[in-house]
């Protein structure tokens, strides 16, 4: 059992967030708003080649146009440039046109090589480009992973299915762009970053500009979406305190949608080839994997959360006794990957997903009955019995192909895990108390517009008797005591169980000082008088018994699929999740209705496409990088399992995890083939369909 | 964006003295103003031209109807008797992008815009419509690209309204060299059929002052499928117009966006339908006919069965109930 209270008047409830007023009237400063004294515009010079060797860059031009206040280079001396948009120089100006002109000004002097690859399936080759020279793209030997035999268990089995299941790069596009205002003075540098952790940027920047921790600063009020993205100050952030320094002035330094595309990141593309097999009664025996993905010139990036690898998961979230699993990452001439919101779960959920389906399929079972025979986790099976309940499963299954007509609907589901999702032990916070019964908690986290503001105030409020908005709270600020970075879903359960010791401490104190015997509530300002002149300082920190870990999950998706054009309408999405401890239902709703949509996007629109021939990215924007818009977005409901007993978990990334294997099972259902490659365009429905002619070029 | 001067103009007759040789109109802006800052196109002057008389006016007749080139596309789509005598144009103008866009958009701009092929809008290739020496689409990212053309360039003509205009028999009225010249829509995008250079046959200071639409087709209707029902480019765009005597076709049109560098007409096709009366089946022949020629390519032959079935659609909603 946890230690939250039983009964509850704000956790577990619904409170709108404490800075909605902020956010709608403009008055919430993003890192994108800051506007310090004499700022600078910034911006970056990005390599036109995807391959190249620099031998020198003159910035004397750029210098020379009026406005331009400072222009920096990348890296110094001759250096290697390895994929298109690659960093080579910045300037500082006092308008944006003037950085434009200073962009154009610079004279690079580059050796343009023309062997690259951009593809991940050329780059296999044995004669392909090498990115890394020397260095083969695909390492000699695969990660592997064997349990059991598989090789004696395929004969044992029943049915068996091969499929080849694949997923496109997914990029990085949080409403608000990468960036910093960053000024470096000679009392050292203050950056208001776009940020998910104001600490590890603050030690990044400290590393990579060669100052003590405690000369840097890092400020975040408000910051527009990250998704494992910002969790380091980036190429971006170094250049604008370099030229802060240079122009003695503080730069601020967004990157463009155009920059975006680029080189802040991506989910790794996946291309899994799987066999599997079950015994005639349903239980999964052999499960056979080879996937490769390519996390374009590396891994990680300065994440700090790098998905490290494009490994995923596999069998995921099931239990098969035999089990062979061979991996590898195919580097090309592109952009890094970096953790994108459930790294590895997507594509492992899709691949998994799509094989059980396939394999019911050659079963003669439905596919729900399949995942209750097979899937281990208790909370799933009770989650999928909900949900098939909620979402009509039974009255609603057609066998594959067999809804009539142009436009057939179709139905799907699937699960999700997330095995992080705890909590970080160092977390630690401070309230301090005034004699007029103010209270303001200050922790060094920040909120990435997952409501974690509203997350404190809603626990404070609970543990001291008062009101939410009675409470405030700042975060986002180095100064204040350290908390984490918001990844790994580890942000509600660190500052929930954070907040609980702070105001458990704080009651102690103010019941000993006043000498009143409970300080809640109704005794809160008269205990708080009883201070007299000086405030109450308290810290906390995390303590043991209040968060947990390993959310489940499962979805259900409703679709139509037009047979004559491709076009896929999501119906309805049904998501049946658990996250132990509720703390605040609407903004855990808020998380839910974002990771599916984020899933629907993945599922049917989102895909880094390059070009082969000159290895540029070809859709570096929104009208050709899709992503779903209000028009696209279903009817979404949400059940919520409550289990106190557990502790707070966090939502934000199991909640995105198998959206997309629930849509493509309800397309395949719907149409009677499987589409096994994500995004599922109108164009490849019409190919499963055997609709699409020959080219005849 | 490269430096230039800016000027309103008050009269077509100056607008055209103003824009001289190197200069750009601006009416909406939508897509000027994303060529000029990506340095696709460079202008020394822009000349607005928002201010021109009576441009802005959609003017009924009897055998025909005037659409002044600033009219907006949103102007169009609220428009209560377009959509009862013309409702392909107005289910044209109600698909163009967003509600912001149209409410700014002209019926010149969207005709007279550039290509949407995302190697011409890369600032870093450079195509064969940016005089450069091969289409990368050809053996490249060709998903969103031409089943025909006349030439080596292979992007397509995204203008909605211009596939609509074509199965209305539309004609634009153009101002060149001082005279009014009178263009239909095969006449106006021709010169990009020809030259990969192209995106119409708009020569340098042309300026389109309105749009005639013959009252003859009682019927018109205008279908798109993009890859998303969020605003979206269409993957393939059909119109089709006719009038329907004793439920015979009459003077049946049908045009198709997106597949073609022009709105892809099939004349054979349009007889082939005068005087049918339309069930599945003429649809279906008539669809075999209008993509005959197509010549698919790796990544696009999948705009031969949608347009397919866009065009039977098209047509049988001609039929209508009315």
């Amino acid at each position: 059992m946890s230690n939250w209270p039983a009964e509850t008047k704000y956790i577990g409830h619904s409170t709108a967030r404490i800075d909605a007023p902020a956010k709608l009237t403009g008055k919430a400063r993003y890192a994108s708003d800051i506007q310090a004294e004499g700022w600078l515009y910034g911006m970056i010079l990005r390599s036109k080649w995807p391959a190249a060797k620099i031998l020198s860059v003159n910035l004397d031009k750029a210098r020379q146009i009026p406005g331009v206040k400072a222009a920096v280079v990348a890296r110094d001396g001759s250096f290697t440039i390895r994929f298109y948009g690659e960093e080579i120089a910045a300037v500082a100006g006092t308008s944006k046109q003037v950085c434009l002109d200073a962009l154009r000004a610079i004279e690079v002097q580059a050796e343009v090589r023309h062997e690259f690859v951009v593809n991940e399936n050329e780059a296999r080759k044995e004669n392909a480009a090498q990115v890394w020279a020397g260095s083969p793209n695909v390492p000699a030997t695969p990660h592997v992973r064997e349990n059991g035999s598989v090789d004696t268990a395929f004969p044992e089995c029943a049915a068996v299915i091969k499929g080849f299941y694949t997923t496109a790069v997914q990029i990085h596009h949080p409403m608000e762009t990468h960036g910093n205002t960053v000024s470096w003075t000679d009392d050292g540098v203050t950056a208001w970053a776009s940020t998910q952790g104001v600490s590890s940027v603050r030690d990044g920047l400290a590393g990579a500009l060669q100052l003590d921790h405690s000369q840097v600063r890092v400020i975040t009020e408000y910051m527009g979406g990250g998704f494992g993205s910002k969790l380091g100050a980036g190429v971006e952030g170094a250049l604008a305190a370099k030229l802060s320094k240079a122009a003695k002035a503080p730069v601020r330094l967004m990157l463009t949608r155009f920059d975006q595309s680029l080189a802040v990141g991506n989910r790794p593309s996946s291309f899994q080839k799987i066999k599997m097999g079950a015994t005639a009664d349903g239980m999964l025996h052999a499960f056979e994997m080879e996937n490769y993905g390519t996390a374009g010139i590396g891994a990680g990036g300065d994440s700090g959360g790098g998905s490290g690898s494009a490994d995923i998961p596999a069998p995921y979230i099931y239990k098969v006794p035999n089990t062979r699993v061979k991996q590898s990452a195919v580097a090309v001439n592109a952009g890094a990957s970096r953790a994108f919101r459930a790294p590895g779960n997507p594509p492992a959920s899709f691949g998994m997903e799509s094989a059980m389906d396939d394999l019911a399929v050659k079963l003669g079972m439905d596919p729900l009955e399949l995942r209750l025979k097979n899937d281990p986790s208790p909370i799933r099976q009770r989650e999928y019995k909900l949900g098939a309940e909620k979402f009509g499963w039974k009255e609603k299954y057609q066998k594959p192909g067999s809804s009539s007509g142009v436009v057939k609907t179709g139905i799907g589901c699937a699960g999700a895990a997330w095995p992080a999702g705890g909590a970080s032990r160092n977390t630690q916070g401070e309230a301090q108390i005034n004699p007029d019964g103010s209270i303001e908690f200050r922790l060094g986290v920040q909120d990435i517009g997952t409501g974690t503001k509203t997350v404190i105030a809603v626990v404070a409020a609970e543990m001291l008797g008062l009101k939410p908005e009675q409470i405030t709270v700042r975060v986002g600020d180095t100064r204040f005591p350290p908390g984490p970075g918001s990844g790994g879903s580890t942000t509600c359960g660190s500052v929930s169980a954070t907040v609980f010791d702070v105001c458990t401490n704080a009651l102690q104190q103010l019941q000993t000082q006043s000498g009143l015997a409970d300080a809640r509530g109704e005794n809160w300002f008269a205990a708080c008088k009883k201070l007299g002149v000086n405030p109450l300082v308290v810290h906390g920190k995390w303590q043991p018994g209040l968060t947990a870990d390993h959310a489940c999950g499962v979805q259900f998706a409703e679709v139509e699929v037009d047979t004559e054009t491709g076009l896929v309408t999501v119906k309805k999405i049904l998501g049946v999740h658990d996250c132990g401890l509720i703390v605040n239902q609407v903004t855990l709703e808020s998380q839910i209705n974002g990771g599916i949509i984020m899933g629907m996007g993945y599922a049917l629109y989102e895909e880094r496409v390059m070009d082969d021939l000159s290895g540029v990215v070809l859709n570096p924007n929104f009208e050709t990088y899709k992503l779903p818009g209000i028009a696209d977005v279903p009817d979404i409901e949400i059940v919520l399992i409550n289990m106190p007993e557990r502790g707070v978990i966090g939502i934000g990334e199991p909640a995105t995890v198998p959206t997309a294997g629930a849509i493509a099972n309800a397309v395949a259902n719907a149409i009677g083939v499987r589409v096994c490659s994500l995004p599922i365009t109108p164009a490849k429905i019409l190919a499963a369909l055997g609709k699409v002619p020959p080219a005849t070029a | 964006m490269n430096a230039f001067t800016y000027a309103t103009a008050h009269s077509p007759a100056s607008a055209r003295q103003l824009v001289a040789d190197k200069g750009a109109y601006l009416a909406g802006g939508n897509d000027l103003l994303g060529l000029l800052k990506e340095y696709l196109v460079s202008a020394d002057i822009l000349v607005n031209i928002k201010s021109l008389p009576g441009l802005d006016k959609i003017e009924r007749g009897e055998k025909f109807w005037t659409i002044g080139s600033l009219v907006t596309v949103a102007q169009i789509e609220d428009h209560a008797e377009i959509k009862e005598t013309f409702p392909g144009l107005h289910e044209a103008a109600s698909e163009v992008a967003s509600q912001q866009i149209r409410n700014v958009a002209t019926v010149g701009g969207n005709l007279a815009q550039h290509s949407r092929c995302w190697y011409f809008r890369h600032r870093d290739t450079q195509c064969l419509k940016k005089d450069g020496d091969l289409c990368y689409a050809l053996n490249g990212e060709n998903r969103y690209h031409s089943l025909f053309t006349g030439n080596t360039c292979i992007s397509p003509v995204v203008s909605s309204l211009a596939t609509i205009f074509a199965s209305l028999d539309a004609t634009a009225i153009v101002l060149r060299d001082g005279q009014e010249t009178r263009q239909n829509m095969a006449e106006l995008y021709q010169r990009a059929w020809e030259n990969p250079l192209a995106h119409n046959s708009l020569k340098n200071g042309d300026l389109i002052l309105r749009v005639e639409i013959p009252t003859t087709r009682s019927r018109s209707a205008y279908l798109q499928v993009s890859d998303r029902h969020a605003f979206d480019w269409a993957l393939v765009s059909c119109a089709a117009a006719a009038d329907v005597v004793d439920g015979k076709l009459k003077s049946p049109r049908v045009a198709l966006g997106s597949i073609s560098p022009v709105p892809h007409q099939v004349e054979t096709a349009n007889r082939f339908l005068d005087g049918k009366v339309l069930d599945n089946a003429t649809a279906t022949q008539a669809a075999d006919m209008i993509l005959k020629d197509a010549k698919p390519l790796e990544h696009n032959a999948y705009k031969v069965p949608l347009a397919h079935a866009l065009i039977r659609r098209t047509l049988l909603k001609l039929k209508g109930d009315a």
